[in-house]
């Protein structure tokens, strides 16, 4: 869609809505770079000099968050691939297979968009402990990978794309993985997208699993991490290193919507006017 | 290029036979058109000729070979889809390539062939767009390239024309016979338009219910349809067909409307079986004529000008309604009564198992 040049009222409630949303992550920004002890004694001194690192260098010094980031990353990345994975293989086999149970294995899959994690996460944790992977990566990142909402998503739009099209290519001498790598996935490549960022900033911004499986400092993703370095009273005697700390944690998923943005709007214009 | 043999197949979904022990020969190099109703079987039995769909009985052979349990990449056959069916994400030239890369035939060969299919069907200018990029006249285009490029033994096309606009679709309809002629393939066509089945036929197989009903050229079938079913489905405007009892039998067969009229046919009455029998009179051998002496008198409804030609559509005395046909400069209004005079000729009788009777045809 297209459409004429914005009307100016709508371009002003506009323009004032985007100040509205940014003026808490200037605040936040600002804060990061005062002392704390200064923050403590009066919030406004965040419009005058002096502004300082020390937050940061605090942040940065024990070298632990170096780690934190390298563990979420890894967990995150590993997670949106094995999600990617796996729901676009089930995806393509409900959508195309004729096996014995489909639609039933359909519906227990769709049973799982209704479970939520808390009512699962005292036998997932006994389940990981029996099988000693507690504070492994295999821990963090495999209870994400029963994806339901990733494998509904992917067939229904493997279920999208017409069957003329795997036809054709089954015609012009495709085998089915061929067909399936060569002519559908790259179909899929918007749906994909939408998952895969899904995937990926809710796995970056989770906490609670990490939280109880990971009890090794060597092993805290970022947020965990973060948490564990607060002091007592950060709100009010920590105010800037705190500050600090959320710009960092907020930092890969500003970087993740700037690369991704086209698909992000996508996907959001998709669920709206389809 | 090679012939193709369908030996008694079948197919079933569930209890639902769709096709019933069907059998049929197609010379090499023939261009052989499917008609029939919505629902008859059409793209079902193209489809197990392609190996889309399995087989449930019989054999099917295409050249020497039998084909019905190889997948259909390695058929030899090309087919054409009503919805095209382009990969959306390759441009024009590698929807062309693609089966031929997965023939393994080489780079340069492709080369050349997608060049020359491309310039054959005028859409070399196209060949770097996305397949998304293209009206649909040209998508159509595209997707018969594809097939030409692969240099099947047989070509499978299902209702290719359906969705084009009318201009197009003439357009295209002729191209397809020409690109018969130039590469002297198989080609099996489907099409529930009988025009198009009679326009680009060298045989037509008509079809229902899962069946053949008829097997024959164009002119077999609109002249001597074997069937009643046949006659009503094959000729625009419609066969009228009027419910008579046989009056009197000779060397032409005379027969009498419900409303008491009496047509002469030129059917020979010696292999008529008894019993009622149903007239059938295309429009264009039912001819206006003077009031007194004409067999039937009716009454204009619509006058239908055409240009080279009129229909009238009027009802008899009984209210049968029935068309016939004037010439472009007719005279004829609505509301006028007129006589109508038929070509014995060119009448047709249909038994009570609605098997045609004919008269003899002259060279
Ligand atoms: N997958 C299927 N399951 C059950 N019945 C089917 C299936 N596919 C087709 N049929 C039935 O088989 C019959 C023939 O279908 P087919 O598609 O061959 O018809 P067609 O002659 O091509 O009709 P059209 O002109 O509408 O395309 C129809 O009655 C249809 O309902
Ligand atoms: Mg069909």
């Amino acid at each position: 869609m297209r459409f004429g040049r914005t009307h100016p009222v709508a371009l002003t409630l506009i323009v004032i809505a985007a100040v509205l949303m940014m003026v808490p992550l200037f605040w936040v920004l600002a804060l990061s770079f005062k002392a704390n002890a200064a923050l403590m004694a009066d919030t406004n001194s965040v419009f005058s000099l002096p502004y300082t690192l020390a937050n940061y260098r605090t942040l940065f010094g024990d070298g632990q968050v170096f780690r934190w980031i390298m563990n979420s990353l890894i967990v995150s990345l590993g997670m949106t691939a094995g999600v990617l994975i796996l729901s676009s293989l089930a995806g393509y086999g409900f959508a195309r297979l004729d096996f014995p149970g489909r639609s039933v294995l359909f519906v227990i899959v769709l049973l799982g968009l209704a479970v939520p994690e808390q009512a699962v996460i005292i036998a997932r944790h006994q389940m990981l402990s029996l099988v000693s992977m507690h504070n492994t990566y295999g821990a963090l990142i495999l209870p994400g990978l029963s994806a339901p909402f990733g494998v509904f998503l992917m067939t229904q739009y493997f279920r999208a794309i017409p069957r003329d099209i795997d036809e054709a290519a089954l015609l012009d001498g495709a085998s089915r993985f061929k067909i399936f790598w060569k002519v559908l996935l790259p179909l899929t490549i918007p749906a994909q997208a939408t998952l895969g960022i899904f995937t990926f900033l809710s796995a970056w911004n989770d906490y609670w699993w990490p939280l109880i499986s990971a009890t090794n400092k060597q092993m805290f993703t970022l947020t965990v991490g973060i948490a564990s370095t607060q002091m007592n009273f950060a709100q009010t005697e920590g105010l800037g290193f705190l500050m600090a700390q959320a710009v960092l944690a907020g930092l890969p998923i500003l970087i993740v919507y700037l690369f991704f943005q086209k698909y992000i709007v996508q996907a959001v214009a998709g669920a709206a006017g389809r | 290029m090679s012939g193709v043999v369908l030996d008694g197949v079948s197919k079933r979904y569930g209890a639902v036979t769709v096709i019933d022990r069907l059998s049929l020969t197609i010379a090499a190099g023939e261009f052989v058109v499917f008609l029939g109703p919505s629902g008859c079987g059409k793209s079902t039995l193209l489809r197990m000729i392609a190996g889309l769909e399995t087989v449930d009985g019989g054999e099917i052979r295409i050249g020497a070979r039998r084909v019905d349990h190889l997948a259909p990449g390695a058929r030899g056959v090309a087919m054409v889809f009503q919805q095209y069916a382009l990969y959306p994400h390759m441009s024009v030239r590698e929807n062309m390539a693609f089966g031929l890369r997965n023939a393994h035939v080489p780079a340069d060969e492709i080369d050349r062939r997608v060049a020359a299919a491309a310039d054959a069907l005028e859409i070399m200018p196209l060949l770097d767009r996305k397949s998304t990029q293209l009206s649909g006249g040209q998508q159509q285009r595209v997707a018969i390239a594809r097939a030409i490029v692969k240099q099947p033994d047989l070509f499978l096309l299902d209702e290719p024309l359906s969705n084009l606009d009318a201009a197009l679709r003439m357009r295209t309809r002729l191209e397809i016979a020409q690109l018969h002629q130039r590469l002297g393939t198989t080609m099996i066509f489907v099409t529930h338009d009988q025009v198009e089945a009679m326009t680009l036929a060298d045989r037509i197989v008509v079809l229902n219910q899962g069946g053949i009903e008829q097997v024959g050229s164009p002119m077999d079938i609109y002249l001597t349809p074997r069937t009643e079913f046949v006659a009503s489905f094959v000729g625009s405007p419609k066969i009228n067909l009027l419910p008579v009892t046989v009056e009197a039998a000779g060397e032409m067969t005379r027969v009498r409307l419900a409303n008491g009229a009496i047509i002469d046919t030129a059917v020979a009455a010696a292999d008529l079986p008894a019993g009622a029998m149903t007239l059938g009179l295309r429009p264009e051998c039912i001819r206006p004529a003077a009031l007194d002496g004409a067999p039937l008198a009716a009454r204009v409804q619509v006058v239908e000008r055409l240009g080279e030609r009129t229909l009238l559509h009027v009802v008899l005395d009984d209210g049968t309604p029935i068309v016939a046909e004037d010439s472009g400069l007719s005279a004829v209004r609505p509301g006028d009564r007129i006589g109508l005079a038929v070509q014995p000729e060119r009448a047709h009788l249909f038994d009570a198992d609605g098997l045609g009777h004919h008269p003899a045809q002259r060279g």
